[in-house]
């Protein structure tokens, strides 16, 4: 919503000044956007004479000029063609900064001639493209007049935020309203609004087609006939106004419709009564009606839509915008008027479909002052009749539905118990007065009567803010919130899980990624069966939500790749998405790496970033999560994210925890992607059990003081054997004694037969009672050999 | 009788030696087998009770003071050949050493730990819920009914459904505080921090963005303590006790009355520096939950009153960190994430441990 200073002082009688305005506007909710105030950029630029125009010695378009100002004579090149002695113009001096053209003012010598300030176009002024010449000034303007008043620009234009509540302060009138209830002034009385008798009855009669229980969708239409107008431009000061909120000037009549809709939030229409046959009618629009709109496109109407219609033809939609054929031009003698009420969720409806805005849209949306009806018609009236002449008929309207102004019971204790703030009930009494409201008072009891104007309000909640917005939201008073007493759990476990294994991830060395919940649709339907797509998407690659975040994360690699960096570890923690899941998503911890991750280094072997180098992180991150990283068991994972034969996932009881490996090559190739990637997948949700152990729990350290002995044995499998198999197995044969086993060397080739494999395995003993005798390790090593051989059909080497 | 070696003598004859080859000839010369001092004791019988006793104290003597020379010298020399050898022992030691790749935390994670360090100490709890919601959840129960205008401000990513109503992309994370009030009785007291999505991309906006909103309902919170908490979250946040702001009214369709709040800026160099000067920057918005909300929730508002809040973090992120380019936080740059992000050990807490 723009309007300028003076416009405002036109409803508002006040002594302040723009600052204490624009700061008052903030306070109150009516948030400032901009302020334009010409007469401060402006303020260098006066009327000056030419005294002397002489022949530049050296060029000979150029005039050197002696120009004289309010503060002295200056010499000025100018080339300028109509530069010539005796004129006034407007003088910019030394150090002035040049609006139009951006630039500050040197002094400077042209072609060997001193020239202080210049002579500006009213392109260098910034307020037209005109350059052809220099500003010429009327001259009554006497020297050191400001620019800013010769051209009516010294009115200072302020731009304000008007919230969707607020469909009374999309006028200059709501908002002098809301400024005179905050103290700075009083609200003048509404000049245009006085009645003007008719002197003839008007030939066009307005109608309306809407039954019972759709009536409130055009709750009333009212009309005027205008005899013998003469439509014209309109006068400069509204012609000015207009243009300092943004609006062209076209003709009077249309200028009128378009300054009552600013001034008092009232949208109007005015039909060329001659091309209108018969009476108008509000009715919805029947299928495949088209209207022509003023901005002469053609609207296919649909039957939801309310549209005006003659016998003929339609001639507007509802709310939204008028028609093209009945418009007003300089050549209209004859001129019927609309002020309409409109539901506001028709014309949001309409003006959506259509996809067409208008400023009366912006205003039926937010809803309008249900007596504007009859005061829209006065306030036309009397501009038309002052601006155009002409006769008027009398009024035409047709049946209005009776709107009762809302009534709220308020309690003004509610003030002090809801916003916090003491305010005495005779201050509650006069903000509410002053904003329109009216109030009976019965000791704490407030019967308040809501004005037309603000359907917003609607309970006691509102009516706090009206007071308290007024009062100032700077009063309200501190409190302690500090809550000491009280300690809540902060975290649940599900969700410490998930914030805390970003630090874990990152601790092993991965960068952090925020990516989209969106993906690609076909390397999502590689990667799942189970897409959820977006209806509207912002972009084609971003049609449906992430089944994995492996795919962005693999994304990132070759645009990092035209950076020079060909390695990295990222990961990324967030939802992933699936039709089948539980509330739609699901929560992952996902991280890839790539490349030599040691980077390009001398006393490094140049190796990539490989399964078992992610399989270490990943156990890492795990035990971490107080996972029990050896009691993982070891599953093929069913997608074609990974890599067949070189993946896995890791489960504990029916739990899937986490999927690692390396990445599919057909996935890889979807994505351009012609090196190994490695990754894994972390289901944090699953953590929470881990994490939710209790630390007070931890067990007494058992200082054993005997001898631990190592035992080495290799043998040979089949390759089918897996060696996490081999391990469980050896554990279980006595948990207590066998403290840890380990395979130092895994050999597969020429030197023994296809088809096997030899794993060399060490056995870390620990006796528990006392050191071990020969006997007893020699009994436990065959127990081991025998187990081994037996189970996996396996061969001692020896 | 007496020794005929002078005990004297041997040691210096000791540390004269050189090498470990006639040490060990010094050595046997008088502790071997037939050393000097083994061929004396097997005398000593020979000798008288008194005599003996005499004797065989001074060869004890001999014995230790020669075994300590010994031990001593073949320490030295050893010590002497090892640096020998040291001296010839150099390496390049500037050659540089052996990459490793530092992981590090996104600003956006790093604003959400500190936001729910803050609010933890004023004892909110942190909740969780779905992107994907249902239009009762995401607008109406927050009484933002079908083409109401506020609904033209969120523009909406909607997701088709096989059967029934089409969900929505969270526009915020007040969907959570909806689910929260329907399964929990009050008193309440939560942030949620969570993406959410608006269909919307230029330079100041990005299709998902992150958010954390607050939420307490219970018999007696008051635009006051609304005031008050944000407050103290954005003087904790900021680092800055003396915080220049502004909060003012504004309107959201969920809460009544409804505030906005500003902090105070100043821009030097392209830098932005928060808190002071007298421009204002727009950092959050909150008000008293809207009864006709707490209704839709099954909470009684004619018992129960509260607030709520909502911010961006990626403007919180923007600001605290001096990020000036928004779609850098999506970028996965790597060398953006290096420079920007954090050590997974720089907790920010107040302790700072």
């Amino acid at each position: 919503m723009k309007f300028t200073l003076n416009w405002l002082k036109d409803h508002l009688e006040t002594s302040k000044d723009l600052d204490s305005i624009v700061q008052t506007l903030t306070n109150i909710g009516l948030e400032i956007e901009n302020v334009e105030d010409k007469s401060k950029s402006y303020s260098d630029f006066t009327v000056a004479e030419v005294l002397e125009a002489k022949q530049h010695p050296d060029a000979d378009r150029l005039k050197v000029c002696s120009v004289k100002t309010s503060y002295g004579t200056f010499q000025v090149v100018c080339g300028a063609p109509n530069a010539r002695v005796g004129m006034k113009g407007i003088f910019a001096p030394e150090n002035s900064f040049i609006p139009g053209t951006g630039i500050k003012l040197k002094k400077s010598k042209i072609r060997g001639v001193e020239s202080c300030g210049m002579l500006v176009s009213e392109r260098e002024m910034g307020i037209s493209d005109e350059h052809d010449g220099i500003i010429e000034v009327d001259p009554k303007h006497r020297l050191g007049e400001k620019f800013i008043e010769v051209f009516n620009l010294d009115d200072p234009i302020i731009e304000i935020n008007i919230t969707p509540n607020r469909g009374d302060c999309l006028s200059v009138r709501g908002v002098a309203r809301d400024l005179a209830a905050a103290g700075l002034g009083t609200l003048k009385e509404n000049v245009l609004i006085k009645s003007i008798p008719g002197t003839f009855e008007s030939p066009i009669k307005w109608d309306k087609a809407f039954s019972g229980d759709e009536e409130y969708l055009c709750p009333g239409v009212a009309g005027r006939y205008f005899k013998n107008v003469t439509n014209k431009e309109s006068p400069l000061w509204l012609q000015q106004r207009l243009k300092a909120i943004g609006l062209r000037p076209i003709s009077a009549l249309v200028d009128i419709t378009n300054y009552i809709t600013y001034d008092l939030g009232r949208p109007l229409h005015v039909y060329d009564a001659d091309k209108i046959e018969g009476n108008l009618i509000m009715r919805f629009a029947k299928k495949n009606e088209t209207c022509l709109t003023l901005d002469e496109e053609k609207r296919e109407c649909t039957s939801d839509m309310i549209v005006i219609s003659d016998n003929q033809q339609l001639h507007g939609i509802g709310g939204v915008m008028g028609g093209f054929d009945s418009g007003c031009s300089l050549d209209t003698k004859n001129v019927f008027l609309e002020v309409a009420l409109f539901d506001p969720i028709s014309v949001t409806k309409t003006g959506r479909h259509l996809k067409l805005q208008s400023d009366a849209r912006y205003r039926f949306e937010r809803g309008l002052d249900s007596t504007s009806i009859k005061w829209g018609v006065d306030a036309a009236t009397s501009m038309i009749t002052d601006l155009c002449g002409g006769e008027v008929s009398d009024p035409v309207q047709t049946k209005v539905l009776d709107n009762k102004n809302p009534k709220i019971i308020f309690n003004t204790s509610k003030v002090k118990s809801l916003g916090g703030i003491e305010i005495k009930n005779d201050k509650q009494k006069l903000i509410l007065e002053s904003l329109g409201f009216n109030i009976v008072e019965k000791n704490n009891i407030f019967e308040i009567t809501v004005p037309s104007f603000r359907s917003d309000i609607e309970g006691e909640a509102d009516i706090v803010e009206e007071i308290m917005r007024i009062y100032g939201f700077d009063k309200i008073p501190l409190t302690d919130v500090s809550d000491r007493d009280n300690k809540n759990n902060i975290l649940s476990s599900e969700l410490k899980s998930f914030y805390k294994i970003k630090r874990i991830i990152a601790n092993q060395g991965y960068l952090e990624a925020v990516t989209w919940s969106f993906m690609d649709e076909a390397v999502a339907k590689i990667v799942s069966k189970d897409v959820i797509e977006i209806k509207n998407p912002i972009s084609s690659d971003l049609s449906v939500m992430r089944p994995s975040n492996i795919p962005n994360l693999l994304n990132t690699i070759n645009l990092n790749k035209s950076k020079v960096i060909n390695n990295g570890k990222l990961f990324e923690v967030g939802p992933i998405f699936g039709a089948s899941l539980e509330n739609k998503q699901i929560n992952v911890a996902t991280a890839i790496g790539y490349g030599n991750v040691n980077g390009e280094n001398w006393n490094s072997i140049n190796q990539d970033f490989d399964v078992f180098a992610i399989k270490s992180d990943l156990m890492q991150i795990l035990k971490n999560l107080n996972v029990p990283v050896d009691n993982l068991i070891y599953e093929n994972i069913e997608n074609k994210i990974f890599h067949p034969g070189k993946s896995s996932s890791l489960r504990i009881g029916k739990n899937i925890l986490a999927n690692f490996g390396e990445l599919n090559p057909i996935l890889l190739k979807s994505i351009d992607i012609g090196h190994s990637v490695v990754a894994f997948e972390i289901f944090t949700e699953k953590l929470a059990q881990f994490l939710a152990k209790k630390t007070s729990t931890i067990s007494a350290f058992d200082n054993n003081p005997y001898q631990m002995v190592e035992r080495d044995f290799a043998f040979l499998f089949p390759k089918s054997v897996k060696a996490n198999d081999v391990i469980s197995k050896i554990k279980k044969i006595n948990k207590k004694i066998i403290e840890k086993v380990s395979i130092f060397d895994v050999y597969e080739g020429e030197k023994i037969e296809s088809n096997s494999k030899s794993i060399a395995i060490r056995v870390l003993l620990q006796p528990i009672e006392k050191t071990f005798t020969e006997d007893e390790i020699e009994s436990l090593s065959s127990k081991i050999i025998e187990t081994i051989t037996s189970t996996f059909s396996a061969t001692l080497r020896k | 009788m007496s020794l005929s070696v002078n005990a004297l003598d041997i040691k210096k004859r000791i540390e004269r030696c050189k090498n470990l080859q006639d040490l060990e000839v010094i050595r046997l010369e008088y502790l071997g087998k037939k050393g000097l001092i083994p061929s004396e004791m097997k005398l000593l019988s020979k000798l008288s009770i008194d005599e003996r006793k005499l004797m065989g104290q001074e060869l004890n003597k001999l014995k230790s003071l020669v075994e300590e020379a010994v031990s001593n010298q073949k320490i030295q020399i050893e010590n002497e050949e090892i640096e020998k050898k040291l001296e010839n022992e150099n390496i390049d030691i500037t050659l540089p050493q052996k990459e490793t790749l530092s992981g590090k935390i996104h600003p956006i994670s790093q604003t959400i730990f500190s936001v729910i360090e803050i609010f933890g100490n004023l004892n909110y709890s942190v909740e969780a819920g779905p992107d994907i919601e249902s239009d009762f959840n995401n607008f109406s129960a927050l009484n933002i009914p079908l083409h109401h205008p506020a609904r033209e401000m969120q523009d909406t990513f909607y997701i088709k459904n096989r059967d029934g109503e089409d969900s929505v992309l969270r526009t915020h994370t007040s969907p959570v505080q909806v689910r929260t009030m329907l399964k929990t009785k009050p008193p309440i007291k939560i942030i949620v921090p969570g993406r959410t999505y608006r269909s919307d991309s230029d330079s100041t906006h990005t299709p998902m963005f992150h958010q954390v909103e607050g939420l307490m309902v219970n018999k007696d919170a008051t635009m006051a303590d609304l005031k008050s908490t944000l407050i103290t979250f954005l003087k904790e946040f900021f680092e800055i006790d003396d915080l220049k702001y502004r909060f003012r009214p504004s309107y959201f369709p969920f809460t009544e009355p409804s505030a906005e709040m500003d902090v105070a800026y100043t821009k030097k160099n392209n830098v932005l520096k928060i808190g002071e000067g007298d421009k204002w920057l727009e950092i959050l918005g909150c008000g008293m939950v809207n009864p006709k909300v707490l209704e839709n929730c099954n909470i009684d508002s004619s018992v129960y009153q509260g607030f709520a809040f909502g911010m961006g973090i990626e403007r919180l992120s923007m600001l605290k960190y001096g990020i000036t380019d928004m779609r850098g936080l999506f970028d996965v740059n790597i060398k953006w994430l290096d420079h920007y992000g954090f050590s997974p050990l720089d907790l920010r807490n107040r302790a700072e441990v």
